[in-house]
């Protein structure tokens, strides 16, 4: 299976050449190059025409925003997952609707950005989950990835207590009653571990 | 020559994760990480890294007073901050309060390397144009514990929380918020969270909501 090819987008070089670093670690990922403003981002997804574009949102010199819907135009093909560091799940729904597939925070874990990629590489667009925060999402997904609380904990750099709490969070706002339950719901909303893992 | 221990200190794990892997080579090992300034002191003072790369802008202690803890709880290691910013009063604050070094989030990962290594053999590294600046003080006298609960007061969190975080007693905290109210003339909790964003103790976007 051919590898997904990710142009990485973002204007602190220290952060864009991290991502990149971490993308390159990721098996079935293929960085194919990296933009640090609006305009070069445009010309590199019309050139390279990437599988997906990891768009940062949250900086003050790139205009993610408005750079969002002249992206969707030069490469409609190329799917575009906004990364931000805004805690506010309405941002994603804006991200939404301005064209993106999906928002992940800057406070996710690898894991999760990589199946986050996965999934807009195949085609799914990432609603948030109304009334979870960033958070709780994170550890939604986690769990969804079979992971233990130990795991989850430091995959997050949290407490094991901490994790505990939020999945006690979710089921009660998910309305379920046992961890299974929990991977259930997280599997039917379209949340999975990447192929083989 | 043995590697250049470093603990990372980010609240947001992918930057973390991403600065490891810039990092990460045959002259610098990253020992630990946190993602809160309260615990970058614990894995500091645990750990005694020869560097520790601090955020400015972590949640729970900032990247300022956690430079200041670090310097008196674990003397040897040395401070590069780390941050999006470069306004000459964070620059100088974080300077006063002992860092060695202060590094853009813009600027490439071979920079950061080399700021890293120059700090360990003694030099000290700061944006041009910042040297000898004051940095600003504040209008009035916060011991190190107000500081402490101005930071939590403005990331939402209530008395009993606080507590919790700072392994003190509620009634402690009490004492402190009312201290912090009388000395910044300011009567509701609300009126302390502005003045805190306006003093420059927290930055609005640093402030988490709570889960």
């Amino acid at each position: 299976m051919r590898p997904i090819r990710v142009l990485v987008v973002d204007d602190h070089a220290l952060v864009r050449h991290g991502l990149v670093r971490l993308l390159a670690t990721l098996d079935g990922v293929e960085v194919v190059g990296a933009a640090e403003d609006g305009e070069s981002a445009i010309r590199l997804a019309a050139e390279t025409r990437p599988d997906v574009v990891l768009l940062d949102l949250s900086m003050p010199r790139l205009d993610g925003m408005s750079a969002l819907p002249r992206l969707r135009e030069v490469a409609p093909a190329s799917r575009v997952l906004v990364l931000s560091m805004h805690d506010e799940p309405e941002y994603a729904q804006a991200a939404v609707q301005m064209g993106a597939s999906g928002l992940v925070s800057k406070a996710a874990s690898s894991e999760t950005l990589s199946g986050a990629i996965r999934a807009v590489a195949a085609g799914k667009t990432l609603e948030p989950e109304a009334g979870l925060t960033p958070r709780e999402e994170e550890v939604l997904s986690l769990v969804a990835f079979g992971r233990k609380n130990e795991e989850i904990a430091r995959a997050l750099g949290i407490q094991p207590k901490t994790v505990e709490h939020h999945c006690g969070r979710l089921m009660s706002k998910l309305g379920v009653r046992t961890r299974a339950g929990l991977v259930a719901h997280a599997r039917r909303i379209g949340l999975r571990p990447p192929a083989g893992s | 020559m043995r590697a250049i221990r470093v603990v990372l200190g980010d609240d947001h794990a992918l930057v973390r994760e991403g600065i490891k892997a810039c990092l990460e080579s045959p002259r610098v090992l990253v020992v630990g990480e946190a993602e809160d300034g309260r615990e970058l002191v614990r894995r500091v003072q645990v750990l005694r890294p020869d560097i520790a790369l601090v955020d400015v802008s972590m949640p729970l202690l900032n990247g300022i007073e956690a430079t200041r803890q670090i310097a008196r709880i674990s003397p040897g290691t040395r401070v590069v901050i780390l941050s999006m910013f470069d306004d000459k009063g964070t620059v100088s604050s974080a300077r006063e309060a002992g860092a060695w070094a202060y590094v853009l989030k813009d600027e490439a990962p071979d920079h950061l390397v080399r700021t890293i290594e120059r700090v360990h053999e003694g030099e000290r590294s700061f944006p041009a144009g910042t040297e000898g600046l004051p940095s600003p003080k504040l209008p009035v006298d916060l011991t190190p514990r107000e500081r402490e609960v101005l930071q939590l007061v403005a990331e939402g969190m209530r008395s009993a929380e606080m507590a919790r975080v700072m392994k003190r007693s509620v009634c402690t905290i009490r004492n402190h918020r009312a201290r912090l109210m009388r000395k910044l003339g300011v009567r509701t909790a609300v009126a302390l969270v502005e003045k805190a964003e306006e003093l420059g103790v927290v930055r609005l976007e640093a402030v988490r909501r709570s889960a």
